[in-house]
C-alpha cells in the first residue's frame, strides 16, 4: 500500500508543473550528400513524438506545434542509408540534413530501405530512456534490465552478465565493433567497458555473431556509440550522477564536432569520473567495497565519398575494493563466516571512499582503426584493433611487509585483423565475406593462477542474408584455427610447457515470416564450439574469494553448442498491446563446469581447501523470456517480464550450480504530456520479484554447495524523470529508486551471500545537460 | 592514396606495440607464503632443543608436505619457540619476525588432543597484554600418541581482543598446521 501512496503523491506534484506554450516550429531541407540533389519522399520522423512528414519536390519539410526539447530525427529514404539526428530544440530551428548514398542500393530500385539486413535471430536492446535510467551503473548492471539477462556478482562492486544461464569466455563482448579481450574467465572479473561509450547496448543470437566468433554459445553483447557526427557544428553532452547508498558520484561529457572548412574530418571526445564509497545494506555498512573508475575515448573519422576511415581510442582504469570480511584464509574460516548471521563488527562502519586490500586495480586500453572502401556496389573493411588488459590484485599482507606490489599481475596483449567484403546486393541477396586473425600474449607475474601464452587464431565466415515481401532467411558459417602455446615458469624449476590446437566451426541459421505488419515469428538454429580457456586447461591455486583450491585438465574437449530458438512479436492494430516472447533449447555437449571435490580437500599449510576440478558434462538449457506491454490509455503502460530456466546436467542428471532462478517483474509507467517548459516527464514503478532456486545440484556426489541457496525476494523501485527548457538548454533530471524498501535480502548469483546481505536503499538523482551549435 | 597511407601508419602503429611487449618473468609464489612451520623445543633443566618442522616447499598443491612426527619425553617441561619461514625467497625470509613486529594483529592458538598428555601454557604477550604464542611452555605427561593443532590467526583488521576465540570472525587463518606426537 505504501508504493501506492507514493507514487499518487509524485504523481500530483508532477501534474502541478508550470506552463509555457508549445508552438515551435522545426523546418529543414533534406539533400542526398553524393549528388548534392534535393530528395524528395523521404520520410522525416520526429521519433518521441510518433510525428512523420515526407519531403515534398524541394526536399523540404515542417514540423510546427512543437514544445522545447530533446528530439531524434529519424530520417529514411530509399536510396540512402537511415540518418538519426539527436537535436535540441528551444527555438524556432531550421536544418540542412544531407543523407549519405546507401552503397547496397546504388542505381537500383529496391523494397528496403534498411542499411543492411539486421539480425533476425534473438535481439535484445537497450537505449534511449531505459538505458538512461541505467547511467551511472556497471556495464552488466545495465545489461541486467533486459529480459533474459541476470547478474553474476562479486559483492556489489562486481558484476558480470549472465545470458540464459551463460557467463564469461560463453559471451561476446563487442566494444565499438571489436572483440573484448580482457581476462574475462574469473567470476570476479567484471567487463572492462565504459557503458557512457554507449549510445545503444545489443544482446543478440544468431547469424551476426559469426561475425565476432565461433564461440558465443551465450551470444553477444554489443557495446554500440553512436556514429560520428555528420553536420558542421558541434554537439555536447554532460551527464552527472548520485547515489545516496554509498554516496557515489559520476561526472561523464562528451563533445564532438565537425568542422565546416574540413567537412570530411569528425571528432568525439569522452569521458567519465566515478567514485564511490562503502556499501550499506540494510543493517550495516560493508568496509572496503568503494570503487573508482575512470575512463576516455577519443574517436575520429575522415568520411568521403568512396572511402572513411575511424580511429578510436579508449582507456578504462577501475580500482574495486573487496569486502574484508569476504577474504578467507581455509575453510574452517569460511564455514565459521558462513555461520555466523552478519559479517563482525571489525569489518562494518566505515563511511569512507579509501580503498585498502585487499583490492583489484584494472586497466583496459583499446586502439582500433576500422576503415570501409566503396567500389563498384561493394564495400571492403579493414579493421585493425590492439588491446591491452593489466589487472592487478592485491591481497591482505601484514602492514610491516616491505613488499607493496601486487600478489597477482595478470596482462594480455590482443591484436587482431578483420578484413571484409560485403559484395553487392544481387536477387535480395546481401552478403559478408571475410577472414580475421588475432594475436595474444598473456603474461603474469606473482602468484600462480593461470600461465603466460601465446595464442594465435586464423578464421574466416561468410554470411548471406535474403529478404523479400514477407521473408527475411539468413544464413552463416565460420571457421576458426586456435593455438595456444603455455609456459608456465615455475620458481626453482623447469619450466612447463604445453601446446594445444583446436578446429571450431559455427554456424547459424534464421528464418523471419512477417504474417503481417504487426505480427512476426522467427526460428533459427546456431552451432557453436568454444575451445577451452586456459583457465580451465591449466588453472592451479588457492581462490581466496570462495576458499576453493581450482584445479584445470589440460585434456578437456572443445565445448558444443546446438541452440535453437524461436521468437514471436505481436502487437494489435491499436497499438496498445505487444508481446514479445523468446524460447530456445541449448544443448551443449562437454560444457565445462566445475565440479566439488568433496572428499579430496587440498591440504596446505594454512589449512585444507576444497578442490574444485573443470570437467565436462553433457548440459542443456532451456527457457523463455515474455515480455508483455499494455496501455490501459496513452499514458499508462503496464510492462511485464517472465524470465525462466532450466539448466540440466544431463550426463549425472542433475541440475546445473550457479544458474539464475525465475524471475518475474512488472512496470507500471505514467507518461505525462508536455506541458509549458516540462517535456518527456514519467514515472514509473517497478516490482520486481526473484525466486528461490530450487533446482541445484543435489548431494549424491558428495556436498556441492557450503550454504542452500537463499530465499527468493521482491523489490520495489522507482523512476522519476523530467526535461525542463531553461531557455536554450533543455536540461533532463531524474530521479531513481532501488529497493526503496530498504528489504534485506541475498541473491543466490552473488558469491557474497555466504557473508553479506544485499545493498540496501539507493536513491540516485540524475542531470543530464546537452548543448548544441549547428553551422549552415 | 591518403587512406594508404593511414593504413601503413596503423600497421607500424601495431608494430610498435608489438615490439614494446615486455618479456616473462619467472614466477614467485604469493608473497607472504608460509613453507615452514618450525618448532623448536628446549627441555627445562637442560638437554638438547629439540626441532621438528611442518613443510610444504612448493606451496599450495604439488607435492606433499614433510611434517615431522614431535617426539617427547614423559612428565618434562620445554620452553618452546615457533619459527616461520618463507623459503620460497631468497634470501629466506623469516616470517615471524614480522608476525613479532605485529605482535598486536597475531596469536597462536594451541590444540592439543585429546589423550595427548601435553599442556601448552605460559603463552607471551603482545604489547598490549594479549597472548601471543611465539613462545609457550609445553609440559607433557605419561607416554602417549595423539595429536596438536597450532594456529596462527591474523587481525588484518585489528581488533584482537583477550576473549577471542580461535575462530573469531574477525581474524583469518595464516597457518594451520597439524603434528602427530608422540610421548615416549
Amino acid at each position: 500500500m505504501k508504493q501506492h501512496i507514493l507514487f499518487v503523491i509524485l504523481l500530483t506534484a508532477y501534474t502541478a508543473a508550470f506552463s509555457q506554450n508549445c508552438a515551435i516550429g522545426l523546418s529543414g531541407h533534406v539533400t542526398d550528400s553524393d549528388t548534392r540533389q534535393k530528395l524528395v519522399n523521404a520520410t522525416v520522423s520526429l521519433v518521441e513524438t510518433g510525428k512523420t512528414i515526407i519531403t515534398n519536390e524541394e526536399g523540404d519539410f515542417v514540423f510546427s506545434d512543437l514544445c522545447a526539447g530533446n528530439y531524434t530525427l529519424k530520417i529514411t529514404h530509399v536510396n540512402c542509408d537511415t540518418l538519426l539526428r539527436k537535436i535540441v530544440l528551444s527555438k524556432q530551428l531550421h536544418i540542412d540534413v544531407s543523407l549519405p548514398h546507401a552503397v547496397n542500393t546504388l542505381g537500383e530500385v529496391t523494397v528496403t530501405s534498411l542499411k543492411g539486413i539486421q539480425n533476425t535471430g534473438i535481439k535484445k536492446e537497450l537505449s534511449g530512456k531505459e538505458l538512461e535510467e541505467t547511467r551511472g551503473l556497471s556495464l552488466a548492471e545495465a545489461l541486467s534490465k533486459m529480459n533474459g539477462v541476470a547478474l553474476l556478482q562479486t559483492g556489489a562492486t562486481i558484476s558480470k552478465p549472465v545470458i540464459h544461464g551463460l557467463h564469461s569466455n560463453r559471451i561476446l563482448t563487442i566494444n565499438n565493433g571489436v572483440r573484448q579481450e580482457g581476462q574475462q574467465w574469473g567470476n570476479e572479473h567484471a567487463p572492462e567497458v565504459d557503458p557512457f561509450i554507449a549510445d545503444n547496448l545489443v544482446v543478440i543470437k544468431g547469424v551476426d555473431e559469426l561475425r565476432y566468433g565461433s564461440d558465443a554459445i551465450g551470444g553477444v553483447i554489443l557495446v554500440n556509440p553512436k556514429p560520428l557526427r555528420h553536420q558542421p557544428g558541434y554537439y555536447g553532452e554532460l551527464n552527472t550522477a548520485y547515489f545516496t547508498n554509498n554516496g557515489e558520484y559520476v561526472f561523464s561529457g562528451m563533445f564532438e564536432q565537425q568542422l565546416k572548412k574540413q567537412p570530411a574530418f569528425s571528432y568525439r571526445l569522452q569521458g567519465t569520473f566515478k567514485q564511490g564509497g562503502n556499501v550499506s545494506t540494510p543493517g550495516y555498512r560493508l568496509n572496503n567495497t568503494g570503487i573508482k573508475e575512470q575512463n576516455f575515448s577519443l574517436t575520429t573519422g575522415w568520411n568521403k565519398k568512396n572511402y572513411n576511415i575511424e580511429a578510436f581510442y579508449s582507456q578504462f582504469r577501475t580500482t574495486v575494493g573487496i569486502f574484508s570480511g569476504s577474504h578467507i584464509g581455509n575453510l574452517t574460516d569460511l564455514r565459521t563466516a558462513i555461520d555466523a548471521s552478519q559479517p563482525a563488527d571489525i569489518f562494518l562502519g566505515d563511511k569512507t571512499y579509501s580503498i585498502k586490500r585487499p583490492n583489484q586495480d584494472v586497466i583496459h586500453r583499446l586502439f582500433k582503426v576500422k576503415s570501409s572502401f566503396y567500389s563498384g556496389g561493394s564495400k571492403f573493411n579493414v579493421l585493425l584493433a590492439a588491446q591491452y588488459n593489466h589487472r592487478k590484485e592485491y591481497d591482505v599482507q601484514r602492514s610491516s611487509s616491505s613488499n607493496k606490489s601486487a600478489q597477482l599481475n595478470l596482462s594480455i596483449l590482443t591484436l587482431s585483423e578483420d578484413v571484409s567484403w560485403d559484395h553487392p546486393k544481387v536477387n535480395n541477396l546481401q552478403g559478408t565475406v571475410a577472414v580475421s586473425s588475432m594475436q595474444q600474449d598473456n603474461s603474469y607475474s606473482g602468484r600462480y593462477f593461470i600461465p603466460n601464452y601465446f595464442a594465435t587464431i586464423y578464421g574466416g565466415y561468410w554470411i548471406e542474408k535474403w529478404a523479400k515481401h514477407r521473408w527475411e532467411l539468413q544464413g552463416g558459417i565460420r571457421y576458426d584455427f586456435k593455438n595456444i602455446a603455455t609456459k608456465r615458469l615455475l620458481f626453482n624449476g623447469a619450466p612447463i610447457n604445453n601446446d594445444f590446437n583446436y578446429s571450431t566451426l559455427a554456424s547459424s541459421f534464421n528464418t523471419l515470416y512477417k504474417i503481417n505488419d504487426d505480427f512476426r515469428v522467427n526460428a533459427g538454429i546456431t552451432l557453436a564450439n568454444r575451445a577451452p580457456y586456459v583457465n580451465e586447461l591449466l588453472s592451479d591455486g588457492i581462490h581466496h574469494g570462495t576458499a576453493t583450491y581450482e584445479s584445470g585438465d589440460i585434456n578437456l574437449k572443445t565445448e558444443r553448442s546446438v541452440n535453437i530458438a524461436a521468437s514471436l512479436n505481436y502487437s494489435n492494430k491499436a497499438k496498445t498491446f505487444f508481446a514479445d516472447i523468446t524460447i530456445y533449447n541449448n544443448s551443449i555437449n562437454n560444457f565445462i563446469y566445475q565440479q566439488p571435490k568433496p572428499d579430496s580437500p587440498v591440504l596446505t599449510i594454512a589449512g585444507a581447501f576444497p578442490l574444485l576440478k573443470y570437467q565436462q558434462t553433457n548440459a542443456l538449457l532451456r527457457g523463455t523470456d515474455i515480455t508483455l506491454s499494455y496501455y490501459f490509455f496513452q499514458h499508462l503502460e503496464l510492462t511485464s517480464k517472465v524470465s525462466i530456466l532450466r539448466a540440466y546436467n544431463r550426463s549425472i542428471d542433475d541440475w546445473l550450480i550457479l544458474m539464475p532462478s525465475d524471475r518475474l517483474s512488472n512496470e507500471l509507467a505514467y507518461k505525462f504530456k508536455d506541458k509549458g517548459k516540462l517535456t518527456g516527464s514519467y514515472m514509473s514503478a517497478e516490482v520486481a520479484t526473484v525466486f528461490k532456486q530450487t533446482r541445484v545440484p543435489s548431494d549424491k556426489y558428495g556436498k556441492q554447495d557450503y550454504k542452500a541457496p537463499p530465499a527468493g525476494y521482491t523489490l520495489l523501485n522507482l523512476n522519476a524523470s523530467t526535461t525542463i527548457n531553461f531557455s536554450k538548454l533543455p536540461v533532463t533530471f531524474s530521479l531513481g529508486a532501488r529497493n526503496i524498501l530498504n528489504k534485506r535480502y541475498r541473491e543466490y548469483l552473488n558469491s557474497f551471500r555466504y557473508f553479506t546481505d544485499e545493498m540496501g536503499r539507493n536513491i540516485s538523482i540524475r542531470v543530464k545537460v546537452p548543448f548544441e551549435k549547428l553551422l549552415h | 592514396m591518403q587512406n594508404k597511407f593511414k593504413t601503413l601508419l596503423a600497421v607500424a602503429a601495431f608494430s610498435l606495440v608489438i615490439a614494446s611487449c615486455k618479456k616473462n618473468k619467472e614466477e614467485v609464489n604469493a608473497n607472504e607464503v608460509i613453507t615452514t612451520v618450525q618448532l623448536q623445543l628446549t627441555p627445562v633443566g637442560g638437554g638438547t632443543m629439540l626441532t621438528y618442522k611442518w613443510e610444504d616447499l612448493d606451496g599450495a598443491g604439488g607435492s606433499s608436505p614433510v611434517i615431522d612426527i614431535i617426539t617427547l619425553a614423559p612428565g618434562k617441561t620445554y620452553n618452546t619457540e615457533i619459527v616461520i619461514f618463507d623459503k620460497t625467497k631468497n634470501p629466506t625470509v623469516v616470517t615471524s619476525d614480522e608476525v613479532r613486529k605485529e605482535a598486536i594483529d597475531h596469536r597462536f592458538y594451541f590444540e592439543p588432543a585429546a589423550g595427548s598428555n601435553i599442556t601448552v601454557s605460559g603463552l607471551d604477550n603482545d604489547p598490549n597484554g594479549i597472548p601471543l604464542g611465539l613462545k609457550s611452555v609445553w609440559t607433557t605427561g605419561a607416554a602417549s600418541t595423539g595429536s596438536i593443532k597450532i594456529t596462527l590467526r591474523h587481525y588484518e583488521n585489528g581488533g584482537k581482543a583477550l576473549a577471542d576465540l580461535i575462530n573469531s570472525t574477525k581474524s583469518s587463518t595464516d597457518a594451520e598446521t597439524m603434528f602427530s606426537t608422540k610421548i615416549q
